[in-house]
């Protein structure tokens, strides 16, 4: 049986935070998946699982602990994806899903209860609930206010120790920042490049010797997030013996090499469970056939095959994903036709301001599901009994502003397959 | 040894072409060595020799059967494989014509006169001397039923006759003569053109075929040192010279071993049907990429040198050549053909052959977008029309994320891709957006991309990165090759940066002062 003649259980649209989860999830519980997707949502990520942070985003306002803001913002947004779940199911799913990134040596911190303050690469602080194991020391020195150095890089575009102590400086009086030559190369630097030559003990020797004369008198030294690609453990521990100091990173500007880090997690991981991943195909076209099964048309126009699958899930994000396509005339699902709760008219997708605090009507646009993550028609009813949506492409969430991406991606992943698995077993 | 002896060389490639070369090459050593220089070797160092005496007179058709099997798996080789067909030379069909006719004619030669009279008479004029009346008819029947000699009238069949022939055959020729049967396949090809045999016979073709076989034994010897005819020396010679070398790594090449080299060819056309980059050649139709039909060219450019059509199209056909070396590991005839492309490669670069890709590092991008848009389109691209590099949907997904650049090899072995490389992929894709195609097409990213396709793969937004990339490339040596810009025009840039030029990016193209060459 070659990978196109299996019939699958389970076919997984999309490689972003939710395709990854409900790939994992379903493949932990023994069924035979197929996935597909491009690059996308999980290359531009900080590396940050959030859970739920701002509420409401006119107001910008942070919560410490997720599961209090879970509460208000499902009474304030009663279609939010957190309303159908239950907060035993999201605690589940968010453990189940960074014990499998510990296994494959991505191990992520944080607290049970609430979010941990954080530095961004533009200096302000979010609140966020996992965090990389390389990123933490960062989240001490913040609550310390320790004597701290940013070191940045001459060619680094996006990432400016500069910037971070400006924003800081008068909470953080002994945070302070340097700029040095990155080690074995000049002119224009991008972190992949960088994260690979970091890979090179010598060139951490290089770089620690570079910044030893600035980092006399501090105690934590932050550096943007290149600190090494398959193993960022490795790379900061090593720093840390050579400075002596306690190291942590920085993600810089999207595409953040912390993106690519969980890829490669995955991607390493997912295949010895068995999953087979279509990698960078997309479905073109899906059909289901008269015994049920989905058919579905992946691969590029010109060069595509089709797959079957038993069951689906809709993991393939919002816009930039290519879940939703903003036409003309409105707001589409171009897989399956699913009806897309948007806007009246295409002047209320955005408000006049860019950078207005209310954040703009399209980002809370997308498909609406039920209980069981099954996708609605424009009716109310069941598109299809064996047809499951997870992560943003759901209306009602802006993830960006309310902090709650990984978080539904998880958890309506979580759910998803839990009902896939529910239905097998009757 | 074992290259020169066994063919190993050849076994690598092909068990095929192994038996067809060792058939010929046996046949053939067999027959000169025993058989054409007889008089030399094989009566002063052979006690007892007798061409027509076992096992010469069987060995003989032995080899010459080896040989010629040898010639026809040659043949049907050379006609059975298309690309192999369109490859071969006249002179390739002419050496398998040559000693193909060879071994015909010897053995047609040797046919006629085991079916002549007139052999026999003369034969038996000059060694036997009858004392009966009968003698010389019971030794025409002993040798016509025994030997397959046909007389006309045809010889008594006569038990009693044949019995007595049989004893006077015994006594006067066997010392020099087996039995024409050992002869196996000249005495069936005798039976099989008996029907003929009354004219053979009376037009003497053996005659005739004496002559043919040994013009054209000649005539091999005087092509010998030509081309092809040479490899049987010069391919030996080469091997040990290179000591079975089965490596590219070459024992210090010399002029000598080059030429030595380039006499080796067999001309088997092994090296073309591994080429890596033989499909360039079905889609281009250049010969001269396919290594067996460049090294005919780097003779002639050796030797006396090409006419300007040819050389460019040897230097392109150099330049596909990916030095991939496959051709030199599968050389049955052990040529560092690596050596020899990387040698023309560097001569061609001194007479500024080389190509498009160091014309166009000689100016900065920016310079070359000046000479470039003076000259407007090439006619390729007025046919070809508008490519992706001109179609907005191209672009219009573009985010800069710069995605592409990330993963860009040849980004990451760059020390600094500002100044290296003029422009990042994600540069060029943006300049794109803003309708700057010229400004692009000299950029070094265009011309150090690999085609590696990991920034088309990466994009999040499709965008067709490599392909446009290698578009950019075509379109500025189509454009090169138009006006036969074999250097730049304006005087080198001092500096390759792309940002330190003094022009600003308005202006550019609508004057025409870059068309002075």
């Amino acid at each position: 049986m070659n990978r196109y003649d299996t019939i699958y259980d389970v076919m997984v649209i999309g490689a972003g935070f939710a395709g990854m989860a409900a790939t994992l999830f379903a493949a932990e519980r023994g069924l035979k998946v197929a996935q597909t997707g491009a690059t996308g949502g999980i290359d531009f990520s900080t590396g940050f699982l959030d859970l739920m942070a701002v509420h409401p985003v006119a107001e910008g306002r942070y919560w410490d602990s997720p599961w209090d803001a879970i509460d208000a913002v499902i009474a304030e947004h009663p279609g939010h994806p957190y309303a159908r779940l239950g907060k035993d199911r999201i605690r589940t799913a968010m453990n189940d899903f960074t014990s499998f990134l510990q296994s494959q040596k991505l191990e992520y911190m944080g607290h049970e209860d609430r979010n941990t303050p954080i530095l961004t690469p533009a200096g302000t602080v979010k609140r966020t609930y996992r965090i990389p194991r390389t990123a933490w020391k960062g989240t001490e020195a913040l609550r310390d206010k320790a004597p701290t150095l940013i070191v940045d890089f001459n060619g680094l575009k996006g990432f400016s120790g500069r910037q971070i102590v400006e924003m800081q400086h008068k909470e953080w009086p002994r945070l302070k920042a340097v700029r040095v030559d990155f080690p074995g190369s000049f002119g224009e630097l991008y972190p992949e490049h960088m994260a690979w030559t970091l890979s090179s003990p010598d060139r951490c020797k290089e770089l620690a010797d570079s910044i030893a004369e600035h980092a006399k008198d501090v105690e934590y030294i932050g550096f943007p997030a290149v600190l090494g690609l398959n193993d960022p453990v490795r790379t900061v521990t090593l720093l840390e013996e050579l400075t002596g100091k306690h190291v942590f990173e920085i993600p810089t500007l999207p595409p953040s090499i912390t993106g690519p880090r969980l890829r490669a997690t995955f991607d390493r991981g997912l295949a010895p469970k068995g999953v087979c991943t279509f990698s960078q195909k997309m479905v073109l076209e899906a059909r289901r056939d008269e015994d049920g099964l989905f058919s579905f048309l992946i691969g590029v126009p010109g060069d595509a095959r089709t797959v079957r699958a038993k069951n689906a899930i809709l993991a393939s994000g919002r816009f930039f994903g290519k879940g939703l396509r903003a036409e003309r005339t409105g707001v589409v699902e171009p897989v399956f036709g699913i009806p897309v709760t948007q806007p009246e008219q295409r002047a209320d997708w955005h408000h006049p301001h860019f950078f207005d605090k209310q954040g703009h009507a399209i980002n809370m646009s997308g498909i609406e599901v039920n209980d069981s993550q099954q996708p609605l028609d424009a009716a109310g009813k069941v598109l299809h009994d064996n047809l499951y949506a997870a992560g943003a492409i759901q209306a009602h969430h802006d993830w960006m502003r309310m902090k709650c991406g990984a978080g539904i991606a998880i958890a309506t992943a979580y759910r998803a397959v839990e009902v896939i698995t529910e239905k097998n077993g009757e | 040894m074992a290259d020169i002896l066994l063919l190993r060389r050849t076994a690598r490639t092909s068990w095929y072409r192994w038996a067809m070369h060792t058939l010929i090459f046996i046949g053939f050593t067999g027959l000169l060595v025993f058989h054409a220089l007889d008089d030399i070797i094989s009566y002063p160092f052979i006690s007892g020799y007798e061409s027509t005496l076992d096992p010469w007179q069987w060995l003989r058709n032995l080899f010459g059967g080896m040989a010629l099997a040898g010639v026809c798996l040659a043949v049907a080789r050379r006609l059975g494989n298309r690309q192999l067909k369109a490859i071969s030379r006249p002179q390739d069909w002419l050496l398998l014509g040559i000693v193909g006719g060879i071994m015909l004619s010897g053995f047609l030669l040797e046919a006629t006169k085991i079916i002549s009279p007139n052999v026999f008479d003369r034969m038996t004029e000059s060694y036997f001397l009858p004392e009966e009346e009968t003698d010389v008819p019971a030794l025409q029947a002993y040798w016509s039923a025994r030997n397959g000699v046909i007389f006309s009238p045809p010889a008594s069949t006569d038990a009693d006759l044949v019995a007595k022939g049989e004893e006077l055959s015994a006594n006067n020729c066997n010392y020099c003569h087996s039995d024409t049967a050992s002869a196996f396949l000249s005495r069936a090809l005798s039976t099989a053109i008996s029907p003929a045999a009354q004219t053979l016979n009376t037009t003497h073709a053996d005659e005739y075929f004496w002559y043919l076989h040994i013009v054209l034994a000649l005539l091999a010897l005087a092509l010998m040192p030509y081309g092809k005819f040479l490899h049987p020396v010069a391919t030996p010679a080469n091997l040990a010279a290179r000591g079975g070398s089965h490596t590219a790594t070459p024992p210090l090449a010399s002029a000598a071993a080059r030429k030595l080299g380039l006499e080796a060819c067999t001309r088997c056309g092994e090296c073309s049907l591994h080429c890596s980059v033989a499909p360039a050649h079905a889609a281009i139709g250049n010969a001269n990429i396919l290594p067996s039909e460049k090294l005919v060219s780097l003779r002639k450019y050796a030797d006396d040198g090409l006419s300007d059509h040819d050389a460019d199209a040897f230097a392109e056909g150099s330049r596909i050549c990916t030095e991939c070396l496959r051709c030199t590991e599968i050389c049955p005839s052990g040529i560092n053909l690596q050596e020899l492309w990387l040698s023309s490669k560097e001569s061609l670069k001194q007479r500024e052959l080389d190509g498009p890709n160091t014309t166009i590092r000689q100016c900065n991008a920016l310079q070359w977008a000046e000479v470039l848009s003076a000259q407007g389109k090439s006619r390729f691209e007025q046919i070809k029309g508008n490519g992706l590099a001109d179609k907005a949907e191209s672009f219009w997904g573009c985010v800069q994320c710069t995605t592409c650049t990330s993963v860009c090899p040849v980004v990451a072995v760059s020390e600094a891709p500002a100044k290296d490389l003029d422009l990042t992929p994600q540069q060029i894709m943006n300049l794109l957006r803003m309708g700057l195609k010229d400004q692009t097409l000299a950029a070094r990213m265009v011309w150090s991309c690999t085609t590696c396709y990991k920034c088309q793969e990466h994009c999040p937004q499709n965008i067709q990165v490599a392909d446009i990339l290698f578009e950019l490339r075509q379109i500025a040596t189509e454009r090169l090759k138009e006006r036969k810009l074999t250097a730049c025009p304006l005087p080198a840039a001092t500096s390759g940066r792309f940002s330190d030029t003094t022009r600003d990016i308005q202006g550019q193209g609508s004057d025409s002062e870059g068309g002075k060459a």
